[in-house]
């Protein structure tokens, strides 16, 4: 095989793992690093509440009907919680999903949830693309970073 | 347009890049006047951070002119002369209202990376790899700032451009050291590292009213700056036993503030900088902190450590009996530089805070590589180099 072929093919390759080497950065347990002993199952995760605090009063956070853009494009298939957040940290809004759901579903919910809290907090969300750059070339190694930075508004802790 | 780029492992090239819009209504185009390296960037060049993609531009500490606005943006008209904060923040979260803006929930549209290394997210800085963000850096002929409200100040008339650039980066920085390590009169301040963030610290601790401040760092010409323009005292530390000169100079207490400013790549004499280098290289641990160490063992008990230098990820050996059993207090951040450069364009306006002296070397943005190159290798006594897009 041709070597530019190769590389083409590696690259590709590596976008795909980038996707995936997030993932498991996330829930990487490094021995000495601090990380807990024990990690939420497939199932409780989908089950967990997934919270941001804005620093909104929890009027104008919405309920019901009215719910931030970004959430209600999940419908019924999640619910929200919003509560007043300790001290003068504003209102904590929380998402789950009512029933199943995969990986990619919880990051999509990630993702709205960091929407939404911009749109509260500054009226619209930051746009990072298109950014400007020079050549790229499909390395492998570049490629994985691509996806990894493709994926990270998805990905996190949150 | 044209742009510094990284291309690899220290390898930094210029090439034409397409020129950026406005993407959000808060964002403003400036054309880059100055844009500076900074000793951070070496990290992104010796391959520390490995979330850079060839192609991206480097730079975060720069000085330019409004070209076009958002229709958002209230406080800046084109042809502004603006100097722009290197941590991107919006300025609306609790973390901004609270003054800590390097820590926005909403400056890294892509928080995920940082967020699985570090637990959270802080805020996103220009020309500083995908994990803060993928924002493109000021070492080209424009520039996109967003929420350019919050994080773009105009630039008094009396300040040079030389001047005002450091306002960007190295002086809040610095600034922010001294401040939250709560320095005041009565205090002997020591500063690990004579670059111009070390220089800014040691500047503001004296204008602070600190009683006595000391530099260290091993090249004569960075500590030749300080003593000329700073106003403090200087040890070299590969001259004389750091901490045996640091208890005389300070009536055998140890210094009531210490302030870090070298970050991952610290270097020291004799066999610990090789054990460091050892597993650094070999990934065991990502960062040497051995200029961390030092301040942690030397400073006096109950007293405040401040760490301004960028670090990535684990060390090893890091001193937690020290910092338990004296009492210590340690404090670390990314630069709020929006709570300081307001009253930091004060200073330089009043003439109270020179930078001219950290530009050594001045040159084109064409010759990036060069100024880079010289920059990391301490050559000619480069403490920073500059580029003129223009130039």
């Amino acid at each position: 095989m041709a070597l530019p072929k190769m590389l083409t093919r590696a690259a590709g390759a590596a976008a795909d793992a980038g996707g995936v080497v997030l993932r498991r950065l996330q829930n990487a347990r490094i021995p000495g690093a601090g990380m807990p002993p024990v990690h939420d199952d497939a199932r409780r995760a989908v089950a967990r509440w997934r919270v941001v605090t804005v620093l909104v009063s929890p009027d104008q956070v919405g309920v019901a009907d009215d719910v931030p853009r970004p959430l209600a494009d999940f419908r019924d298939r999640i619910e929200i919680r919003v509560t007043p957040a300790p001290g003068d940290k504003g209102t904590e809004l929380a998402a789950r999903f009512r029933g199943p759901a995969s990986d990619d579903d919880i990051g999509e919910l990630r993702s709205a949830l960091r929407r939404a809290k911009q749109l509260l907090e500054v009226g619209e969300v930051l746009r990072v693309d298109p950014v400007s750059h020079g050549r790229r070339e499909p390395t492998p190694q570049g490629e994985l970073l691509e996806e990894a930075a493709t994926q990270a508004p998805k990905g996190g802790v949150l | 347009m044209k742009a510094a780029t990284w291309r690899g492992t220290d390898e930094v090239a210029v090439e034409r890049v397409p020129d950026p819009t406005l993407l959000n209504s808060h964002d403003v185009i400036l054309k880059v006047r100055q844009t500076v390296t900074c000793g951070s960037d070496l990290h992104l060049l010796g391959g520390y951070i490995p979330f850079m993609r060839a192609g991206d531009v480097l730079g975060h500490e720069f000085i330019g002119e409004v070209v076009e606005a958002g229709p958002a943006v209230a406080n800046h008209r084109v042809g502004d002369r603006v100097v722009v904060c290197s941590f991107i923040a919006c300025g609306k979260c609790w973390f901004c209202t609270h003054e800590m803006y390097s820590c926005c929930d909403n400056g890294n549209p892509d928080p995920g990376i940082t967020e699985a290394v570090w637990g959270q997210s802080p805020g996103g800085c220009y020309g500083y790899s995908h994990a803060l963000g993928g924002f493109q850096g000021s070492h080209a002929d424009y520039i996109r700032v967003p929420y350019a409200d919050i994080g773009a100040f105009p630039v008094p008339d009396g300040v040079s451009d030389r001047r005002a650039l450091f306002a960007s980066d190295s002086a809040p920085t610095g600034w922010m050291g001294a401040d939250l390590s709560e320095v005041g009169p009565g205090d002997c301040v020591a500063v690990w590292g004579a670059g111009a963030v070390g220089q800014m610290a040691a500047r503001a601790s004296v204008l602070l009213g600190a009683d006595k401040v000391i530099v260290i760092d091993r090249y004569g010409y960075r500590l030749d700056q300080v003593e000329r323009h700073i106003g403090a005292e200087t040890i070299n530390y590969e001259q004389t036993d750091v901490e045996a000169e640091l208890r005389e100079r300070t009536g055998g207490r140890g210094p009531d503030v210490c302030i870090e400013a070298v970050g991952m790549e610290a270097h020291t004499p004799g066999g610990q900088y090789f054990y460091d280098q050892v597993k650094q290289q070999l990934r065991l641990q990502t960062d040497r902190p051995d200029a961390v160490r030092q301040a942690i063992q030397v400073c006096r008990k109950g007293g405040r450590v401040f760490i301004l230098g960028v670090f990535a990820g684990m060390v090893d050996k890091f001193p937690l009996g020290a910092v338990m059993n004296k009492g210590l207090t340690i404090r670390s951040a990314q630069q709020h530089g929006q709570r300081y450069i307001p009253r930091i364009l004060e200073l330089m306006e009043r003439d109270e805070l020179r930078t001219e002296h950290l530009a050594t070397h001045v040159m084109p943005l064409d010759r990036a590589p060069e100024g880079y190159r010289m920059f990391k290798e301490k050559e000619d006594g480069c403490v920073r180099a500059v580029f003129e897009p223009a130039g």
